[in-house]
């Protein structure tokens, strides 16, 4: 017993010290982000209010990053209530049903020009893998992420498809956040 | 007629501007919004005494040019066209930071009828009926 003792005991130092390495740096979304959308060839666009989620990233080892974010769908603001009140009816993101968008990544790699995650993006029920390219800023606080990215509505079975409303829809990200 | 029509655009153009404001305090408090940003008490009283004078050049055409009837075309049109106006404030898109937009018709349709309830009360006072 006292023989195997010592060397579990190091092999366990040893590989809890190993974690502490490469445990990714977790994050809290600080107030100021912003979620925005457009949609090709018109005029349509908003952004939504609230956001929340559960953010690990260590610049140094993005692979060990994780993020788990949701988008309250009925906080969406077109800046007119009708608008509002479209975008939340069933015809579109269908706030009742549907209460959120939900992004969970499954894996964040980094590129020339900063950071992809990949993951999976539910939206109005349906669930589908996308990437997203992202760039991360260290600040004295704490850091920015900013994005943005495009998906087809009418894969998401948002809204009719065609007719005078353009089916790609860019999503704008810019979420600081701080050290938690 | 021009002069007598403007002097009761002008006047009744700062008086639902005056009731334009008041207005929109009463609806601040009931509805806990503010829209003081995007409708500032000058825009109110500018945009009141604005329509004021636009009814007063249309009044005094008007009856230039029909002598009988100027008259009641010019109220059919003043209530038509105010009627009308409200389409604005429904369209309109306000800035993103604006937490209510939903309340934003509720403010400003009220507001588009003052000019012409103005009028229609101060006319006598400054118009006599022939």
């Amino acid at each position: 017993m006292s023989k195997l003792f010592y060397p579990a005991a190091a092999v366990l130092i040893l590989t809890v010290s190993a974690f502490t390495f490469v445990a990714a740096q977790n994050w809290q979304i600080a107030d100021g982000y912003s979620i925005g959308w457009s949609i090709s060839g018109s005029d349509a666009g908003g952004i939504f209010k609230t956001f929340t989620g559960s953010i690990v990233f260590d610049e140094q080892n993005p692979g060990a990053g994780k993020f788990d974010v949701k988008v309250d769908v009925a906080s969406v603001n077109t800046g007119n209530g009708l608008m509002n009140k479209h975008v939340k009816s069933d015809e579109w993101l269908d706030a009742v049903k549907f209460p959120f968008i939900h992004f969970v990544s499954r894996s964040i790699s980094k590129t020339a020009g900063g950071y992809q995650v990949t993951g999976d993006l539910e939206m109005h029920g349906v669930k589908k893998t996308i990437n997203i390219p992202f760039t991360f800023q260290k600040t004295a606080q704490g850091g920015k992420f900013a994005g943005s990215f495009t998906v087809n509505r009418s894969e998401y079975n948002i809204g009719k498809p065609g007719g005078d409303t353009g089916d790609q829809i860019k999503l704008e990200i810019s979420v600081p956040v701080t050290k938690s | 007629m021009l002069k007598k029509s403007l002097a009761l655009g002008i006047v009744s153009g700062l008086l639902a501007g005056i009731a334009g404001i008041i207005y929109a305090r009463v609806y601040y408090t009931i509805n806990e919004s503010d829209f003081s940003k995007v409708v500032s008490a000058v825009k109110i009283v500018a945009a009141s005494v604005f329509g004021g004078v636009l009814a007063a050049i249309g009044y005094a055409l008007l009856n230039k040019w029909l002598r009988n009837s100027g008259e009641i075309v010019f109220n059919l049109c003043f209530t038509l066209i105010s009627f009308a106006s409200l389409m604005a404030p429904i369209a309109v898109s306000l800035p993103r930071t604006i937490e209510t937009p939903e309340l934003f018709p509720g403010l400003v349709i009220p507001m588009h009828f003052f000019p012409a309830l103005g009028w229609y009360t101060l006319k006598p006072i400054f118009i006599k009926s022939k």
